[in-house]
């Protein structure tokens, strides 16, 4: 759990972060998103205190950061930035293994948690274990970089625009993965982007920030839903809005009794899909089933178009 | 290419070798070039002990320039000594602008002839490079990598010892490498306040205007710069190679 406190950063006269106050509930995962120069990284690096605050502060489970030694805070904290910052004279394993041995962790244990690690994150260890990271994919780097960020354990994880260099298609992967092993792991994760896409599939809530200030904090739907600020609903992309808001529902909430024709669609797939298969289909509604694949009702365009207004 | 190079530089050293070792050998190629009956070979000392006592000067001038300017060079670019760094740009410039001639005369009536002199003289002349390589070497780390080094709870001194000098060490290595080939052709004035080395035979040559002594000592001197050039070159090669680098991205290339 993370608790902002009033933080706030000023360079001179001018003020980057504006008294900005939210908390990370344990086990979920923030985004800040905002325009560029907004004080998004700014922020973030006050936690693991790379930047010191000029006023407010930071608790992590409930303890002032302030009353940790500088260092002694960041091994705790994993911490991914853009272009992942990868010791290029180190390999994989090392490069893994950075914190585990600031730490003093003996031989064994190091080596059973960077392979832990590698297979975590689908990376073989007979293969990848021993390269350089120059010898590396962007995707594989940036596995590196989150599984480095994880070996010695944290509660919480820092990341800053850690999708920013891959293309799209690894993107998404990236981020379902992420997804996945946040879940698994249950950490903390507070992530910065400028990509609302990102900001919609990660986030179980959204930082608004813009010139300083913190706009608006709130789960997605509220975002979409309830923005604070005609910024927020500009940021947010006004066309987006319903296809947004159907992504972030999924079939469960939005099933009816009753069968239909057609290829089914499972239980957990998002409106959204759910729509584009209809669409594709040319069909009024489709039948539902759950993970064994057994029939449960049916989705039907009318239903998903209701879940996809301001007011449902 | 590789292999001729390799062979080439196997042909040099035995050259070398045997040269130093059995200078007798090589009569033939000198006579041609003497005058008067002189003798051909140098024989007023051990070649072989004149190339050993030159080696070492030069090895202990150039491992003070490398410690020192190393250090230096660490120095002003920690954030404590930051504003050191023109101050000390300025006298690495000025002991390379500085004729070791001139060094070496100002040396002698404060530490006396012989060794000494040379070395300091040596010492003064060899800081620039290594000084320069130390600073380029630090400074092309990625700001990123030092920012992950941070964020995940290096200290300086880790941050320094870890992660800054492994990845600056392809660079000052060529620095030191510069330093000792100047210093190898450098160290032959070291004869003129008495210091045992490759110059006497030089000297020996222009005092007695033969001109098969001026060829011998040049020809031991450029061997050995040949030889050590390609060594050191080589181990820049392995050590960036260890440290992940992708062939051909150190500073060096294969000579
Ligand atoms: N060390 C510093 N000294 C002075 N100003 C700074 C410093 N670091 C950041 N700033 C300023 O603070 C503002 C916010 O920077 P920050 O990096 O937090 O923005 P950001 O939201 O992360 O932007 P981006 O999306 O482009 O990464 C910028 O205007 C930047 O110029
Ligand atoms: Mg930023």
């Amino acid at each position: 759990m993370i608790d902002i406190e009033h933080l706030t950063k000023r360079y001179g006269a001018t003020t980057v972060v504006d008294d900005v106050s939210f908390r990370v509930e344990e086990g979920t995962v923030a985004v800040v998103v905002g325009t560029s120069g907004a004080g998004k990284s700014t922020l973030l690096r006050m936690i693991n205190r790379l930047v010191e605050p000029s006023a407010g502060r930071v608790l992590i489970d409930g303890k002032d950061t302030m009353t940790i030694p500088e260092d002694e805070l960041r091994h705790r904290i994993g911490y991914v930035i853009q272009g992942y910052g990868l010791f290029p004279h180190r390999t994989v394993a090392q490069n893994i293994a950075t914190v585990p041995r600031l730490l003093g962790w003996d031989r064994r244990r190091i080596a059973a948690r960077v392979e832990e690690l590698l297979d975590l994150f689908q990376l073989d260890a007979a293969e990848f274990a021993t390269k350089f990271p120059h010898q590396l994919s962007g995707g594989q780097q940036q596995r590196v970089g989150v599984a480095r960020a994880l070996a010695a354990k944290p509660a919480v994880l820092l990341m800053d625009e850690p999708f920013g260099a891959l293309d799209p298609v690894i993107r998404g992967k990236a981020q379902d993965d992420l997804r996945a092993i946040q879940k698994r792991l249950g950490t903390t994760i507070m992530l910065v982007t400028h990509d609302m896409n990102e900001a919609f599939h990660l986030g179980d809530r959204i930082a608004v920030m813009d010139r300083a200030r913190l706009l608006q904090y709130a789960s997605p739907a509220d975002i979409l839903t309830h923005p604070a600020e005609a910024f927020v609903e500009e940021l947010v992309g006004t066309t987006e809005r319903p296809f947004r808001l159907l992504s972030l529902t999924t079939v469960q909430d939005a099933l009816e009794p009753g069968s239909a024709e057609g290829q089914p669609v499972p239980l957990s797939a998002s409106l959204r899909d759910a729509l584009s298969q209809l669409i594709w289909l040319g069909r009024q509604a489709l039948p539902v089933t759950d993970s064994s694949g057994a029939p449960v009702g049916r989705i039907s365009v009318d239903r998903i178009l209701r879940h996809g207004r301001a007011d449902p | 290419m590789r292999a001729q190079a390799v062979l080439l530089r196997a042909a040099a050293l035995l050259l070398l070798v045997a040269f130093v070792a059995r200078p007798q050998l090589f009569a033939f190629a000198f006579e041609p070039l003497t005058a008067n009956n002189a003798s051909a070979i140098y024989d007023q000392g051990s070649l072989l002990a004149l190339t050993l006592s030159h080696l070492r000067t030069v090895f202990l001038a150039t491992l003070a320039s490398s410690v020192l300017a190393v250090t230096l060079g660490v120095f002003v670019t920690r954030p404590f000594g930051q504003e050191f760094l023109p101050l000390s740009r300025s006298l690495v410039n000025i002991g390379q602008t500085f004729p070791p001639v001139a060094v070496l005369a100002i040396a002698v009536p404060l530490v006396g002839f012989g060794e000494k002199p040379t070395f300091i003289a040596l010492f003064l002349y060899g800081l620039l490079p290594i000084f320069e390589n130390t600073l380029t070497g630090l400074a092309d780390v990625e700001p990123q990598t030092l920012e992950a080094a941070k964020g995940m709870g290096m200290n300086a001194r880790q941050r320094l010892i870890q992660v800054e000098l492994p990845l600056a060490l392809p660079v000052i290595l060529a620095g030191i490498r510069l330093s000792v080939i100047i210093s190898l052709g450098t160290a032959t004035i070291g004869s003129t306040v008495a210091a045992k080395g490759l110059g006497e035979v030089i000297i020996a040559g222009l005092q007695s205007n033969n001109v098969a002594f001026i060829l011998q000592g040049g020809l031991v001197v450029a061997l050995l710069a040949v030889l050590i050039h390609g060594g050191l070159a080589a181990v820049e090669r392995a050590v960036a190679r260890r440290l992940g680098r992708p062939a051909g991205a150190a500073t060096s290339q294969p000579s």
